[in-house]
């Protein structure tokens, strides 16, 4: 039963410490809850989530800098792995899509759809494969899943700010601007791949470690 | 002697928290000891990633303790200096005092 005045802690920062904190999951998330509950009953249920925020956000940046510390080589073998496999993986997509309008006939029979497969349909399946992606590159990163997701996603992101600045400077960057939305989407799919294994990986060791 | 043997500041700084604290270190009272004496703000996720380190060092062991209600049915995590971390302690801070030994410390430009 939940006491009267019960203030919960932020479900979204809580949620976001648990996929980057692993084997210290339970304490520190017992920590930031005994924390949490003091401070609320002390300064009020605002303050306190401010300062959940804050702590959780502090947090993931530690102990994603740890997690690299500890494994720096393996991790950037994910990386670069995840990257390659990214850059095999997009063009086959686009092949597949257009081997299939090409088998249909789309572009003689329905215009429409073949404009709508050959642009958003293909940015979409960008989005699928990159959280393939993701999965692969969390499935292998063990225990450090989101770390090395979000190396990869920062590692991107670079290569595309110094691509806007290549175009930027050749005057045509249009085409790069209105690929951005897609491409973060891309990032954040990833992340969200990364974060399903992650989550399945924490309740199958919950499972296993129960008597 | 390798760098692995000396203590980095925030090392140095949790290590003597955990000492402070003697059996009632855990992730609350070490964070709350280090930033109420160094009066700056310490993420709990830094204590944890330090602590972690320790550990693989061999300079900390830890336990679980039981859960409680307070803190939503979740285990605190005590820790304990072991005895290579009390010599790895002593031998940071000789190194500190030998590196300021002799040295005039200026306390302000003013």
């Amino acid at each position: 039963m939940i006491p009267d005045g019960f203030v919960r802690p932020p479900r979204i920062a809580t949620w976001l410490v648990a996929l980057f904190a692993s084997a210290e999951k339970e304490s520190l998330e017992g920590d930031l809850f005994e924390e949490f509950s003091d401070l609320a009953s002390r300064s009020g249920a605002a303050v306190a989530r401010r300062w959940y925020w804050r702590q959780a956000l502090q947090s993931i940046v530690h102990l994603s800098i740890a997690a690299f510390r500890a494994t720096p080589y393996s991790t950037t073998a994910v990386v670069i792995a995840g990257l390659l496999l990214g850059r095999a993986l997009f063009p086959l997509t686009e092949k597949g899509i257009f081997a299939v309008l090409e088998r249909y006939r789309v572009f003689d029979t329905h215009f429409d759809a073949y404009v709508f497969f050959a642009t958003d349909g293909l940015a979409a399946a960008h989005v699928v494969t990159s959280m393939i992606v993701g999965c692969c590159v969390a499935f292998t990163a063990k225990r450090r899943e989101m770390m090395a997701t979000i190396t990869l996603v920062l590692l991107l992101f670079g290569m595309t700010c110094a691509a806007l600045l290549v175009w930027v400077a050749k005057g045509n960057a249009f085409m790069l601007w209105s690929m951005l939305p897609w491409n973060f989407l891309d990032w954040f799919a990833m992340l969200v791949g990364a974060a399903i294994i992650q989550n399945k990986r924490t309740a199958s060791r919950k499972l296993s470690s129960r008597p | 002697m390798s760098s692995r043997d000396y203590l980095g500041e925030f090392e140095h700084l949790t290590v003597l928290a955990v000492l402070r604290l003697a059996d009632k270190a855990y992730g609350v009272t070490v964070r709350q000891e280090i930033e109420n004496r160094t009066t700056r703000e310490v993420s709990i996720g830094a204590v944890y990633a330090t602590l972690d380190r320790l550990e693989a060092k061999g300079f900390i062991k830890s336990h679980l303790g039981d859960p409680t209600p307070e803190r939503g049915g979740r285990s605190k995590r005590f820790f304990e200096v072991t005895p290579k971390g009390i010599a790895a302690v002593n031998r940071t801070r000789r190194a500190l005092e030998s590196m300021s030994e002799g040295l005039i410390l200026i306390r302000s430009y003013s």
